[in-house]
């Protein structure tokens, strides 16, 4: 007893001093990770900013010496790039707007009112869960193809509106509502169209921003089809505008393709610092670990 | 006989719920109709019509149609470029699946404990993530671009390395492609693991502590059992994102040198909208989903049966 009190006693300070070394390591192998994942952004960004015969001359420099914005005024003036970004912009926001609305209204439907045909009608819509971009996107192209619809805007925002994953989450949140407050304003004559709008909608704005928020990113970078549905540069997304822009890499400097990167990166980078709570505290969720 | 005349109020009552009873029904129908018609077009009927697709030699857009059974399935088996296609993913899944999970368990141990400035690391090594695949595979172009012309090459030279031809080699297109990769999404796994790791009980590690275990066997004992979900849920969502794997390589190399980073969908992509192939490339995509369809189930089920626990 006594032998043990002392042998804690005499281990305390040098338990921390090593764990204060053990943290002096950590932060230090922290530092050379996070200097990894900075330098080829910091390095390209440089590039974007300085004159080209400055690049060639010194490759590897870090800092945007001698300044210019010349890389992205040639970007935006000789290409289509901030038309390109325009229809991104209105891309997604379409298409994100629009799935909030159908899938929240069906989860209502789902969660809250009784019909002939629920029970069937649920699994059959999580049955999308299982399905990916690859298995549908031959027919839906075909589809749009005989419409004669390929390269509108209607291709690029129709198809990932109806999100079985929307409609799976929104019913989840929609269940935990209490009743009561449902049924007294049903009871008082309101209808269920005022009740979803009025008291369903307003509850949930936290986990419909957070759809959102992914949806958005999501149509953003969407690589796929709008690869194959919108290959007309005035429709095209930017995430496809860019790629083909920069294929054509023999006619564009160093710097403008990056300046063109960053043009197009550098936006869903602040939305990002923006939102970045929610869309962490979004994805640990979807683990269903906390 | 006279409340068969004029109902009472609990008949009335009655009948207003049965009314609203069925005015309710057509309500709730109305309010799915919009989501099912778009649900039905998008996702149900094509996957359908995808397999009855894979039936046909389907060429060029509906003017060369003829059934033929499962011979598109024979021909796929008998298909060099299907099978090489296939290995080049696997190839890419045990390069850089391994590595995610490593990199994302590292840097989540890293920063579960209080340092400061931890919100910025976070922030950082989370970042990539948002970057659209065209932008990544704009920068790592660069980064490792040949000869004097990329920044590893360049970095290489000054510490007097041999410069690579790191995408344009087949030896190192793959490995190069997984290092890409690693960067931009190692993040993703970080999160998940830090959820994890956050959720395992203090106590149990002071516990331990008590008992005299030191931290390998902590590690052992303590945290890697408590980030079994996690750690999961991570392989099922790598498996699919793996097999599913195209845009970065398409970005980064277009599937060179000479094919030899082609991934399944990349040659998907090249039968049906280079060579129009409708009916092949829906064999393929069907194989594709099969084998999703079925990880999915997997993931569903154990998730399920893990919370009924």
């Amino acid at each position: 007893m006594a032998a043990g009190v002392v042998s804690v006693d005499v281990q305390r300070p040098a338990d921390r001093t090593k764990r204060r070394r053990q943290s002096l390591l950590v932060q230090a192998g922290l530092f050379v990770l996070a200097a990894l994942w900075l330098i080829p952004v910091v390095w390209t960004l440089s590039i974007s900013l300085r004159p080209e015969n400055s690049i060639q001359a010194n490759l590897s420099f870090m800092l945007p010496l001698p300044f210019t914005l010349e890389n992205y005024e040639f970007v935006f003036s000789s290409s289509r790039l901030l038309r390109w970004f325009v229809n991104s912009l209105f891309v997604a926001v379409a298409r994100t707007l629009l799935q909030i609305a159908l899938c929240s209204l069906a989860a209502y439907a789902f969660a809250r009112m009784r019909f002939p045909g629920r029970r069937i009608l649920f699994p059959f819509v999580l049955i999308g869960l299982m399905v990916p971009g690859q298995a549908t996107f031959i027919p839906v192209y075909l589809l749009f193809s005989n419409l004669r619809l390929l390269n509108t805007f209607a291709a690029l925002i129709l198809p990932g509106i109806a999100s079985s994953f929307a409609v799976f989450l929104l019913v989840q949140f929609f269940r935990n509502i209490p009743i009561e407050l449902e049924e007294a304003a049903l009871l008082d004559g309101a209808s269920r169209l005022g009740v979803y709008l009025r008291i369903f909608l307003p509850l949930s704005t936290p986990v419909l921003t957070t759809l959102a928020i992914f949806t958005f990113l999501g149509t953003w970078n969407e690589f796929l089809w709008p690869l194959v549905a919108a290959t007309d540069p005035d429709i095209m997304t930017i995430t496809i505008g860019l790629r083909n822009l920069t294929a054509t890499v023999d006619r564009i400097e160093f710097g403008q393709t990056m300046a063109a990167a960053w043009a197009a990166g550098l936006p869903i980078v602040f939305f990002f610092l923006i939102f970045q709570r929610r869309i962490i505290s979004g994805i640990q969720l979807s683990s269903g670990i906390n | 006989m006279q409340s068969a005349l004029k109902p009472g109020p609990a008949q009335r009552l009655a009948n207003t719920l049965a009314q609203r009873k069925w005015r309710d029904a057509g309500i709730a129908y109305l309010f799915i109709l919009p989501f099912l018609l778009l649900y039905l077009l998008f996702t149900f009927l094509p996957i359908l019509q995808g397999f009855w697709i894979s039936l046909h030699k389907w060429d060029i857009i509906g003017s060369n149609v003829r059934f033929i059974g499962l011979r598109n399935y024979q021909l796929l088996l008998q298909d060099k470029l299907f099978w090489s296609s296939l290995e080049h993913t696997v190839f890419f899944a045990l390069l850089a699946g391994p590595g995610l999970i490593v990199v994302g368990l590292a840097l989540a141990l890293m920063l579960n404990r209080p340092i400061r400035g931890i919100g910025i690391y976070r922030t950082l090594f989370y970042m990539p993530n948002i970057l659209s695949v065209t932008v990544v595979g704009l920068v790592f172009a660069r980064v490792f671009a040949p000869a004097d012309r990329g920044l590893v090459n360049v970095v290489l030279d000054s510490a007097g390395g041999q410069p690579h031809s790191w995408l344009l080699d087949v030896a190192l297109a793959m490995p190069t492609i997984a290092v890409t990769k690693i960067w931009w999404s190692a993040g993703f796994n970080m999160l998940i693991f830090l959820a994890g790791l956050q959720d395992i009980p203090q106590e149990l590690y002071e516990a331990a502590r008590v008992d005299g275990a030191n931290r390998l066997v902590l590690f052992r004992h303590i945290t890697l059992p408590g980030l079994r979900r996690p750690m999961l849920f991570v392989l099922v969502l790598q498996v699919i994102a793996s097999v599913q794997v195209f845009p970065l390589i398409e970005v980064l190399t277009q599937g060179g040198p000479a094919g030899s980073t082609r991934p399944l969908v990349m040659y998907l992509f090249e039968r049906t909208f280079e060579y129009w192939q409708m009916g092949y490339g829906s064999a393929l995509a069907f194989i594709l989903f099969a084998f999703l369809f079925v990880v999915s189930i997997v993931q569903i089920w154990f998730f399920n049966r893990r919370e009924e626990d």
